[in-house]
């Protein structure tokens, strides 16, 4: 359902959730925010790459929690060994800082499954920057996959030969990866090479401007989900702006 | 009013000490299909260049004489005002294509003409069903096999409308099903009225252009009639071009016409009467089995060997096989048949989903690749995945270091791998500033160097001419004659059936075919259902009902 809005609408949309995020620092409340983009990640279907960063999700709620508990202090005393103090605000502030992350990195996901290098790209055009920059934008997204591949057959062909990167100490395995790294940044600068002929060839730089084969219509939906979502931030806003879902004022 | 004119054009790259062109002349009429060739170096690539503006815009370098496209000269041109006339395809498909679907893939180069929507849309699906690609519009271009990637590519530089079609060696890095898809797309542009120049080293698959023009040290040494050309053996081999089959066994025979298709050799086979002497067969096939030496013991056994990517893709099904000492094999098969997938198990590069793999009798489950190193020696397809050091020397070296050969023996280790694979006195040089040629030598030093017994070798002809194929090949006969078993994957069946002496046919995972070179190419069916199709002088004798696997024995064999 959120792949067909316009990438105008997903780029803020991503920008509010951001901002949603910052308002609270109390971990209910973020909770409810964190259930609500879980929600959204249900509607653009892209749970199954949740899935992939679960474990991750997890780690870092756990050690927010654990960090922020024990590194600030807070008024009401639950906990203290020697120099280890925690306290109730603290534990429940590093919580609170676990979920504003996983509800970040969530959205990141949500964004970045509904929307293709181009639409963003695309976006970003309407946003007013120059097509040339863009482009370079995704270009460098493209190639990631392209590079990954190269350089996992890189790295098999090195282990072939008997490179063997998981002993030694630091210094001597540093030194190990110069021979993955000369033949990587050979071919990276070969693509390159290659890519920007064949840019050339295509007719790139032809005229100042071009036209765009993909064309989105600002619509209904985008305007709905930006106002409910801007109604949410605003709301929440004046929530915290009442004192409620805070547990540190100052911070 | 001519498509291409070309006077005096010289070229030499900045920094090179000699000319990449050298005073070329050519012609190209309208609606004409020229066929440029040459073996590596000759200067195709960078004559193609020329055509629209890279050389000089793009490779600088030192520059004179003068290209007329359509009756105007492009002098003082940039290359993206010549996108109407002239679009250039190139061989590496892999970096030329950028996007994350097909359509948007084709829309490219129109949206940088600035034209509507409409027409954009219009382009594509004209484009795409020259290349037949229709109904691959939402496809990512990453999930494509190599053909259809190169189809895409050259749909992306129809979208334009060029008048001409300038494709540098398209096929090189395809499989045989990829090659063919080329060529018929190359013919029905033909047949559509563009304008085609087509950069090929292989002559077989030229048989259709109007013209044949061969290039040599940055000159052009030889143009005609494409059959002409085709069938003088002499000055093909001369320039280091492999001439078709056909016209080579009709060397030396005085017959008016050479003939340079299956069907036409056929007729003439019938109206002459000619005939493979029984004899003569028998005779070969008892030398090759008094030449059959015994196999040493076994070296590599897989026994039900399953292998399974993420996704749940099955890679490998249930593979049995054995490999004895000293044997050859060579494992053919369709692009993603399983072959690359089996031979990393030989180096415990993967390990087995399920079943064994035993190497000189030990699992390998359990021992690292740099164990398995010493035994078995394995050559990644492209030498410039592993190259990295100043010299020559320091790259042989690096193999047997790691793999904790005594000091003392490193160094005549290296001597012996570099005079093996003929680079002795290239210690010092820089492996960059090699051919790509020398660079597989290189490479195969290089793991040659560990002395491993069992040599794995994926592709080691593709990317080379003729010549490099030949050496390349030559040199992997004598280190099996040495003792080495020798193992390839490899596309090119001519190169199987003049140098292996084993053949494994992989199709979706499982092993359909294994068995001795002669009589697995007498399956001729089997393979083509596979999409493997036999070089045409092995089609030949099976037609007459025997199987000949090189000109030279057609030559013995033949009775008329």
């Amino acid at each position: 359902m959120l792949h067909h809005l316009h990438p105008v609408t997903k780029i803020a949309g991503l920008v509010l959730l951001f901002i949603w995020a910052m308002v609270f620092n109390h971990p209910l409340y973020l909770s409810i925010i964190f259930l609500m983009v879980l929600f959204l990640s249900i509607l653009a279907k892209s749970l199954s790459n949740l899935k992939k960063f679960s474990i991750i999700l997890v780690i870092l709620a756990f050690f927010s929690t654990l960090l922020w508990s024990l590194f600030l202090r807070g008024p009401t005393q639950l906990l203290k060994l020697s120099f280890i103090q925690i306290s109730k605000e603290s534990l429940l502030y590093g919580l609170a800082m676990g979920i504003r992350i996983d509800a970040m990195i969530l959205s990141g996901i949500i964004f970045l499954s509904s929307t293709r290098t181009e639409d963003f790209t695309r976006g970003l055009n309407y946003l007013g920057l120059p097509f040339p920059v863009s482009f370079a934008l995704s270009l460098s997204f493209r190639l990631v996959p392209t590079f990954a591949a190269t350089s996992s057959t890189i790295v098999q062909a090195q282990k072939s030969r008997g490179l063997d990167l998981e002993s030694g100490r630091l210094s001597k395995r540093i030194k190990k990866h110069i021979p993955l790294i000369i033949p990587i940044l050979i071919h990276a600068i070969r693509n390159t090479d290659l890519l920007a002929m064949a840019l050339e060839s295509k007719g790139f730089g032809f005229k100042k401007e071009k036209t765009h084969y993909l064309n989105f219509r600002f619509i209904w939906k985008d305007w709905l989900s930006l106002a409910i979502l801007a109604g949410l931030v605003v709301l929440s806003f004046y929530i915290r702006l009442n004192g409620y879902g805070v547990i540190f004022h100052r911070i | 009013m001519k498509a291409i004119e070309v006077n005096a054009l010289s070229f030499t790259y900045k920094g090179g000490n000699k000319k990449a062109l050298d005073r070329i002349e050519f012609e190209q009429e309208q609606g004409e299909m020229v066929v440029l060739m040459g073996h590596t170096g000759a200067g195709k690539s960078s004559f193609s260049r020329c055509l629209n503006r890279l050389i000089p815009n793009f490779h600088q370098g030192n520059y004179s004489g003068e290209i007329r496209i359509l009756g105007k000269s492009i002098t003082g041109k940039k290359v993206h005002e010549l996108v109407g006339e002239i679009g250039l395809v190139f061989q590496d498909f892999e970096s030329q294509l950028f996007s994350t679907n097909v359509e948007l893939e084709v829309a490219f180069g129109p949206e940088n003409l600035c034209l509507s929507r409409e027409e954009i849309k219009k382009r594509i699906d004209e484009a795409l069903q020259l290349v037949r690609l229709k109904g691959f519009e939402r496809r990512e271009p990453a999930t494509l096999s190599g053909g259809e990637k190169q189809r895409l590519a050259i749909a992306s530089i129809l979208a334009i409308r060029p008048k001409i079609v300038v494709m540098d060696e398209p096929t090189t890095d395809l499989d045989p099903q990829g090659k063919l898809e080329i060529f018929s797309v190359a013919r029905l542009l033909r047949s559509e009225g563009y304008t085609i120049l087509f950069i090929e080293h292989e002559a077989e698959a030229v048989t259709e252009a109007d013209k044949v023009v061969i290039m040599d040290k940055g000159r052009i040494v030889a143009e005609g009639k494409s059959y002409e050309i085709l069938k003088d053996v002499q000055l093909l081999e001369n320039h280091g071009i492999r001439p078709p089959q056909i016209a080579k066994l009709f060397e030396g025979i005085d017959e008016p016409t050479v003939p340079l298709t299956l069907e036409e050799t056929f007729t003439i086979f019938e109206k002459r009467g000619w005939k493979i002497s029984d004899e003569k067969y028998g005779a070969l096939l008892e030398k090759e089995e008094d030449k059959k030496v015994g196999y040493g013991k076994k070296i590599i056994e897989v026994n039900d060997l399953d292998y399974v990517y993420p996704g749940n893709i099955k890679a490998l099904d249930s593979v049995n096989m054995e490999v004895r000492e000293g044997e050859f094999l060579a494992i053919i098969g369709q692009n993603g048949s399983g072959k690359t997938t089996l031979v990393k198990h030989f180096n415990g590069l993967l390990k087995p989903a399920k079943g064994e793999v035993r190497i000189a009798g030990e699992d390998t489950k359990g021992k690292r690749v740099s164990e398995l190193g010493k035994i078995v020696g394995y050559v990644f397809q492209n030498p410039d995945h592993q190259i990295f050091a100043d010299t020559v020397e320091d790259e042989v070296t690096f193999g047997p270091r790691n793999l904790g050969i005594p000091r003392d023996k490193i160094s005549r280790f290296v001597e012996d791998a570099l005079k093996d694979v003929g680079l002795e006195g290239y210690e010092r040089y820089d492996p960059f500033s090699l051919t790509k040629g020398e660079r597989q030598r290189v490479a195969i030093a290089s793991i040659l160097a560990a002395r491993p017994h069992i040599l794995i070798l994926d592709e080691p002809t593709t990317g080379l001419d003729y010549i490099e194929q030949k050496s390349i090949m030559d040199l992997l006969q004598n280190l099996n004659q040495k003792g080495h078993t020798i193992i390839i994957i490899t596309h090119s069946l001519w190169v199987v059936a003049e140098y292996a002496k084993r053949v494994l046919v992989l199709d979706k995972g499982k092993i359909i075919l294994d068995d001795e070179i002669r009589k697995v190419f007498f399956q001729e069916e089997k393979l083509t259902n596979s999409f493997l199709r036999l070089p045409e002088i092995i089609r030949l004798s099976n037609r007459l009902g025997k199987t000949l696997l090189s000109v030279d024995e057609f030559k013995f064999c033949l009775k008329r």
